[in-house]
């Protein structure tokens, strides 16, 4: 009898268990499958049109990342006297006509592709604009992706309603005991590329040398890269050598900063638990996208930091 | 007195489920931080828990001692863990195997899957399978973290980072459910581990603890003491009919009366329950406990003898 009472009690224990196993399964499946919904129907409801709105504005900013240096070729082209956001014309319009008015620096298949992907753009701007109309208050909800300029918006000015994550501020210096201030640095970039790492962390130690390469290619675009090692905050001198023999070591020359953990960029620093973290900051030392968790010697996170890296730059220029 | 500590054996092995949802309760008690998606990194994450429980966990309260030992003996700064080292020996001596039966979660985890009712598969003809921890236990805690190091002087946590299924259960899952930055960090390794995983909990419904029986180098670590523990299993002879029920009732393919300290117990108890006179207990203090025992036996030894 104990062991048929046993015996249900263990039944209902395996019941309960292979519920959850399946659960948690079925909710790893919705998981990867809504990345690959479409985005042509029309959006129900205000989530919804945000959701769409990123997505579309994602889609943009592939196109425009992927022939980077054919892109730039047309916005050094473009006509900067062209007051294009005040009649409203769609973005991708722009293009076409900053790409006919500079056909000759293109290949005709250069000029076929470019054409191409701005007739996308101009499609994407269109959807957008109807989004726009229906919901107005997208528009403003998804400020971070803002890189196209989408017609109507105003973008001129940062906005400041939230949307927006300010990167804490802070008042350090960098390992060779320089004072240096989160609001001079940023607003000396076009963009700033802050690293988290701590000295005894491999995978950070082993993007040392990537990072420093970034870095060295951000100098030239007018952005920089700076390193965080969280065994450093509030100066401590043990810490300090050792972090500054490894970067040696890894032939990084890129400055590395730390700050009191106490103050705000402290305590943001503290909720970091996942090592290396790299965070995008535009000039406003804003954070742009989300940050990067783990090494972005991975092929595909080098992409997403760059990705989020031109789009700070395209923001600076625009 | 043997009375007594037999029933108090008994108890504990009859609310043993219990007692292991209690222990996994408290070396993972920062239950919130599964909604939040971080990490508790407070004072407590400086000690090691007893059983195999990932540090990543978000709910974690403690480290875990095979991942702290890899992290130390692997860093740059220490050649050898010795203070985890130190905690895992006195752990082996208090207690031995007696973790993996009543305190490790990741041995509870399968034995909640091995209660799911299919047909079950006796792993005797596996033994040799079970000396594969050792394998794992020197390899890739400690040679290789130790040994294969970068330019730096850094090893990788080899157990943890290519074999550990509770690393993907307790942190990689619920991390990545949580945390889409970490959701997109996910790679080929996530893909591997969850693959072990998803073996594991599939061997765990056919098999009993099959983990803690042929992986597991924290059972491996802990079995090098089942010997010399203070926690040990005791026969009482005299008691004993000899019926061979004890034997069927291990799980872990241990013949309680031959060996009462074999390095496969995990002190689960299930010999003490299927004892039909009360012959098996648990008994814990110095000594091998035969003192008591050999007095009342003397007049009996020959006697024993000549039956066998």
């Amino acid at each position: 009898m104990k062991m048929n009472r046993m015996n249900t009690a263990s039944r209902l224990l395996a019941l309960l268990l292979t519920t959850l196993v399946v659960l948690s399964l079925a909710a790893c499946g919705t998981k990867g499958g809504d990345k690959t919904d479409g985005t042509s129907s029309e959006p129900k409801n205000a989530e919804e049109a945000v959701a769409m709105y990123n997505d579309l504005m994602a889609q943009e900013n592939d196109i425009l990342s992927e022939n980077t240096e054919l892109w730039e070729k047309v916005y050094m082209s473009a006509d900067k006297g062209m007051a294009l956001q005040e009649d409203g014309k769609n973005y991708g319009d722009f293009l076409l006509s900053t790409i006919e008015s500079a056909k000759d620096q293109f290949t005709t298949d250069e000029m076929n592709l470019l054409q191409g992907e701005a007739e996308k753009i101009r499609d994407i701007e269109n959807q957008l604009t109807l989004i726009e109309e229906k919901y107005p208050e997208v528009a403003q909800q998804s400020t971070d992706d803002a890189m196209s300029v989408p017609a109507g918006s105003d973008m001129t000015t940062p906005l400041d309603d939230g949307s927006m994550q300010k990167f804490p501020a802070f008042e350090g210096k960098d390992l060779d005991g320089n004072p240096v201030k989160s609001d001079d640095l940023f607003s000396g970039n076009a963009v700033t590329v802050v690293n988290f790492w701590f000295t005894t962390c491999n995978p950070c130690v082993g993007e040392l040398a990537d990072l420093d390469a970034l870095n060295r290619e951000l100098a030239e675009k007018g952005g920089a890269l700076i390193g965080v090692n969280t065994f450093t905050l509030d100066g401590d001198e043990a810490a300090i050598s050792e972090a500054k023999d490894v970067l040696t070591k890894k032939g990084a020359t890129y400055q590395n900063v730390y700050f009191p953990s106490d103050g705000e960029a402290g305590k943001f620093t503290a909720n970091i638990f996942a090592y290396p973290t790299t965070y995008v900051v535009d000039r406003n030392g804003n954070i742009v996208g989300e940050p990067i968790v783990g090494a972005i010697t991975e092929k595909n996170q080098a992409e997403t930091l760059q990705k989020l890296i031109d789009q700070a730059l395209a923001a600076d220029m625009g | 007195m043997d009375k007594k500590f037999s029933g108090v054996s008994q108890t504990m092995s009859r609310f043993r489920g219990w007692i292991q949802a209690g222990a996994t309760l408290l070396t993972n008690l920062h239950l919130p931080n599964f909604l939040k998606g971080g990490l508790y990194q407070g004072a407590g994450k400086t000690v090691c828990v007893p059983g195999l429980n990932c540090y990543s966990c978000p709910a974690a309260s403690g480290a875990c001692p095979i991942g702290a030992f890899q992290a130390v003996v692997g860093s740059s700064k220490f050649s050898f863990s010795y203070y985890i080292t130190g905690i895992l020996i006195l752990l082996g001596v208090l207690l031995g195997r007696f973790i993996c039966g009543f305190l490790c979660p990741f041995g509870w985890f399968q034995e909640l899957l091995h209660k799911i009712p299919t047909k079950k598969f006796s792993t005797k003809k596996l033994k040799p399978l079970t000396y594969l921890k050792y394998a794992v236990l020197l390899v890739m805690v400690f040679l290789l973290p130790a040994f294969l190091v970068n330019d730096v002087g850094m090893g990788n946590p080899f157990f943890c980072k290519y074999l550990c299924p509770q690393g993907v259960l307790e942190g990689a899952i619920p991390l990545s459910l949580a945390n889409s930055g970490i959701r997109a960090a996910l790679g080929k390794l996530f893909t591997w581990k969850f693959s072990i995983l998803l073996s594991v909990i599939a061997l765990s419904v056919l098999f009993y603890r099959p983990f803690c029986k042929w992986l597991c180098p924290l059972g491996a670590f802990y079995a090098l003491f089942n010997r010399v523990s203070l926690f040990q299993m005791k026969v009482d002879k005299n008691k004993c009919v000899s019926c061979g029920k004890c034997a069927k009732a291990c799980k872990m393919d241990v013949d309680v009366t031959k060996t009462p300290n074999h390095t496969e117990c995990i002190r689960c108890g299930m010999c003490i329950r299927a004892c039909p006179t009360k012959a098996v207990c648990f008994r814990y203090g110095f000594g091998d406990g035969k003192d008591k025992t050999n007095v009342a036996e003397m007049p009996q030894k020959n006697k024993d003898n000549k039956e066998i």
